[in-house]
């Protein structure tokens, strides 16, 4: 014990520990202050929430779950595996366009189809056109909720599965034909179990999506346990009751996760031997080819083409009323917010990646990984989780001015850009950490190792060698962080200053107040600065594979 | 000659103690030496190498560079103090940085990089290429390259890992030649990875070889291969069959001091009258290249092997001389 003590501190503890042990603190303080505060017990209200709400967020969130794993997968494993494995019209655009849903917020979608169906809305103007004037659709509810975040959300099972059934089932299909099978044998008792891995990988990322939702749930009048948040946040004030449903929701993604990983078991899915072979694409008759572009185009035009039309519309409508001077400045605090942003957090993402590997200590070079945890955790869990730290800070720092020099200033952190700053840093430290991860893993160690045995520390050695090839990998994190920002919603609306706004508030206090054809053009420019990425994002991920 | 390198009882292991990978192993390297790692996948060459140039820590044991202590239970100097040069197996040139600026990359700015890597350069025969990118050279320019970095350092001790593995065989053959000569030319204390002997028997002044962890044995080829410890550093030289006391009676061979003999194929003389002989009936005799391989059974059942000119076959006499006859522990 004594020479384990005298091992890890005298030899191997030195500074980058330090940091590594600093960087983690920094990223792991808002799950740490939900635990902890936990124990001074829950508000006034809790009780109340118990009896009366409770049921209904747990439900209502679990047939979210239920209903969006459902159509995701529908919608996002056939459409992969039909631009995969048939040769459509137009199947090279067909594959990024099925991207495109990723573009638009989720909360847009929502509003978007809300004004759609609503009373006078585009459909009823269509509909009584052509002489229908009494078939309605309310869409406000948990189902019509249910659709429009699989519209949106699908393209996450989507890109997961086209990756592996393009270019990881070619040699297993052929092996499975050879054997007697045909194409639906092939399908459902090769091709799917291998890529069930990367398919539920996709699909954990829709289900974080949907428990992070606040904009489309509230408009759409389904409480869920993250409205329930901002609710007992805002609307009754109970700062500890709020921590307490943060808690329960923590424990729901937990639950995921752990099933995640519990359901994959020992398994393994990986080939025994290196396949070359991409997906040969089949050709099918006209008439067939047809029907599965029709298929195919069906998510296409619910998640993007729709609402972008509709979006456009109201936009010329509104155009003159929105587009004001104070409009631009919201969208260039916008856009200074997701730039700043999208730098920190790839400087944090480099040092979580690096500190702990530039440390002796055999426990925290795996630390890097805590760097997932800020996308599992819902923006408002965050938000709360962030908030009482920097709070209890600012008490600690005004009492001691005024004990120290009698001074007295109100909070200094709390309700300042930083605190805005931190919370996003550790919601999209994942988005950010992932591609420049995948980045470092291809250029390997051996080339700092190479430089540290040719004189160089860690820092010379990162800046002249790992950072000039690393670019891609920053570039991909730099423009992923930037789009999130922009379209982030929960956490910007709990801890936004008074003077600061960003589009996506704009375009939810719009819906809020009834206003969704104002919404429309905060929504486009959300659009237009998420499309771009988006397309570039397809064009690395086949980079990447090929 | 001093000692340039001296580790004491080094060990190392992975997953919580549950594998050690180095085990106590105690090392001694003379300045100028040219020391070869052997063993088989798994053996601790590449742990113990990597411990060494301090690119990971042990757990057990200290490691001395020309009299300092780099590390121990307390004190541990950074790979990039040591002044350890490594060739790593696959080259880790930098791919964005020419020839020149690969090999001037450790030369610190108090020196000449122009000379330094000029000399170097020379020395390797690759003068003309330093402007070039190390995606456009050949494996055998590339390793030569990720040598004449290693020694632009001028270090106090060289480590190549697996230098050769990369290469095919004539290239390969060419290039351990120009390494020993460089080696030598610059008195570079060397340490050498491989898990080909042939290698370790062209270029090292002496073998070290390694299985699960330990230091079986450590010697020079010759040692190594006249009077090797036990059949796993017999084998690693050429092929051997065992024999055992019963075995060895078959040919008249009576005086048994150990308990484990062998013999390598091509010390099983045919057809030639030798103090230890027997009959053999040969079973099979198959034709490889530039020998017949033959499979034949001792009076005692025992299968046994060995070589021949030509093909054999019915009864063969066969025989071995004393000298040959491996005694293992």
């Amino acid at each position: 014990m004594r020479k384990a003590y005298k091992i890890y501190f005298k030899r191997d503890f030195n500074k980058w520990s330090i940091y590594t042990l600093a960087i983690v603190l920094f990223i792991a303080l808002p799950i740490i202050t939900i635990f902890f505060n936990l124990f001074s017990g829950p508000g006034e209200t809790w009780n109340h929430i118990v009896k009366n709400v409770l049921l209904e967020y747990s439900l209502n969130s679990l047939w979210l779950i239920i209903g969006c794993t459902f159509l995701t997968l529908l919608f996002g494993v056939s459409s992969a595996w039909m631009v995969s494995r048939y040769k459509l019209p137009f199947h090279n655009t067909l594959e990024w366009l099925l991207i495109l849903p990723l573009a638009i917020p989720s909360y847009i979608t929502a509003y978007t189809y809300a004004g759609f169906f609503d009373y006078g809305g585009t459909l009823e103007l269509i509909l009584k056109s052509i002489g229908i004037t009494s078939w309605k659709i309310n869409i406000t509810n948990i189902f019509g909720l249910i659709l429009v975040l699989s519209a949106s959300l699908f393209p996450y099972v989507y890109v997961s599965a086209r990756t592996v059934f393009l270019y990881q089932s070619g040699r297993l299909i052929e092996a499975s034909k050879t054997l007697g099978a045909g194409e639906k044998t092939t399908f459902f008792k090769i091709v799917l179990p291998i890529a069930r891995p990367a398919i539920i990988g996709g699909l954990i990322l829709v289900l974080m999506e949907v428990l992070n939702d606040y904009g489309a749930a509230k408009y759409y009048g389904v409480s869920t346990f993250t409205t329930g948040i901002f609710r007992t946040w805002f609307a009754l004030e109970e700062p500890s009751t709020a921590i307490y449903l943060s808690a329960v929701l923590l424990l729901i993604v937990f639950a995921i996760i752990i099933l995640e990983r519990y359901q994959r078991g020992n398994k393994s899915y990986a080939l025994t031997s290196k396949s070359d072979i991409k997906l040969p694409k089949i050709k099918t008759s006209k008439r067939n080819s047809i029907f599965l572009f029709i298929i195919v185009s069906v998510p296409i035009f619910t998640g993007f083409i729709l609402p972008v039309i509709q979006l456009i519309y109201w936009s010329f409508l509104t155009f003159k009323d929105v587009a004001s001077l104070s409009f631009f400045m919201i969208a260039l605090q916008s856009l200074g917010l997701s730039l700043l942003t999208a730098l920190l957090t790839v400087s944090f993402a480099l040092l979580i990646l690096y500190f702990p590997k530039w440390n002796r200590i055999e426990s925290l070079k795996k630390s890097s990984r805590i760097a997932i945890l800020g996308y599992a955790i819902p923006g408002a869990v965050i938000a709360i989780g962030v908030m009482i730290p920097t709070l209890a800070l600012d008490k600690w720092m005004i009492k001691a001015l005024k004990q120290l020099a009698n001074i007295d200033i109100g909070l200094i952190i709390n309700g300042s850009i930083f605190v805005l700053l931190y919370a996003y840093i550790i919601r999209f430290l994942a988005v950010a950490y992932n591609p420049i991860e995948a980045n470092h893993l291809k250029i390997g160690n051996g080339l700092a190792e190479a430089s540290k045995l040719l004189g160089k520390g860690n820092l010379k050695s990162f800046f002249k060698i790992d950072f000039p090839l690393l670019k891609s990998g920053l570039f991909s994190a730099f423009v992923l962080v930037f789009v999130d920002t922009m379209k982030e919603l929960p956490l910007t609306l709990i801890l936004k200053t008074y003077n600061v706004n960003t589009l996506a508030v704009k375009a939810y206090e719009y819906a809020s107040d009834e206003l969704i054809m104002e919404a429309a053009l905060p929504s486009l420019c959300i659009i237009i600065t998420g499309v771009l990425p988006v397309i570039l994002l397809n064009r690395l991920i086949l980079n990447e594979e090929n | 000659m001093e000692t340039v390198l001296n580790i004491k009882s080094l060990s190392k292991s992975f997953n919580k103690g549950k594998l050690k990978v180095i085990n106590a192993i105690n090392l001694s390297v003379k300045r100028g030496e040219i020391i070869a790692l052997v063993g088989e996948s798994g053996s601790g060459k590449t742990t113990l190498t990597r411990i060494i140039s301090g690119l990971e820590t042990q757990e057990e044991g200290s490691i001395e560079l020309n009299g300092v202590t780099v590390a121990n239970d307390t004190v541990f100097i950074q790979p990039e103090e040591r002044n350890i040069g490594m060739v790593f197996q696959d080259y880790a040139l930098f791919p964005h940085l020419t020839v020149f600026e690969n090999i001037g990359y450790g030369i610190s700015k108090n020196e000449d990089k122009t000379k330094g890597v000029e000399t170097v350069l020379q020395l390797v025969g690759l003068k003309e290429f330093k402007k070039r990118y190390p995606h456009q050279l050949s494996g055998g320019q590339q390793q030569r390259v990720a040598l004449a970095r290693a020694l632009a350092l001028k270090p106090n001790l060289l480590i190549l890992d697996e230098p050769f593995s990369n290469l095919d065989v004539i290239l390969k053959m060419q290039l351990r030649d120009e390494i020993y000569n460089i080696l030598k030319q610059t008195n570079t204390t060397t340490i050498f990875v491989t898990h080909d002997m042939k290698d370790a028997i062209a270029i090292a002044d002496k073998i070290v070889v390694l299985k699960k962890g330990e230091i079986i044995q450590y010697g020079s080829a010759k040692k190594l291969y006249r009077k090797p410890k036990n059949l796993y550093v017999a084998s690693l030289f050429s092929p051997v069959i065992k024999l055992s006391s019963s075995d060895l009676s078959c040919f008249n061979y009576k005086k048994i001091n150990s308990e484990e003999y062998a013999l390598r194929l091509e010390h099983i003389i045919v057809n030639k009258a030798l103090k230890y002989t027997t009959n053999v009936f040969v079973k099979q005799s198959v034709f490889l290249g530039n020998h017949y391989f033959n499979t034949a059974e001792l009076k005692n059942g025992t299968v046994i092997h060995f070589k021949s000119k030509h093909k054999l076959k019915n009864e063969v006499l066969l025989g071995f001389k004393r000298k040959n006859l491996l005694e293992l522990c």
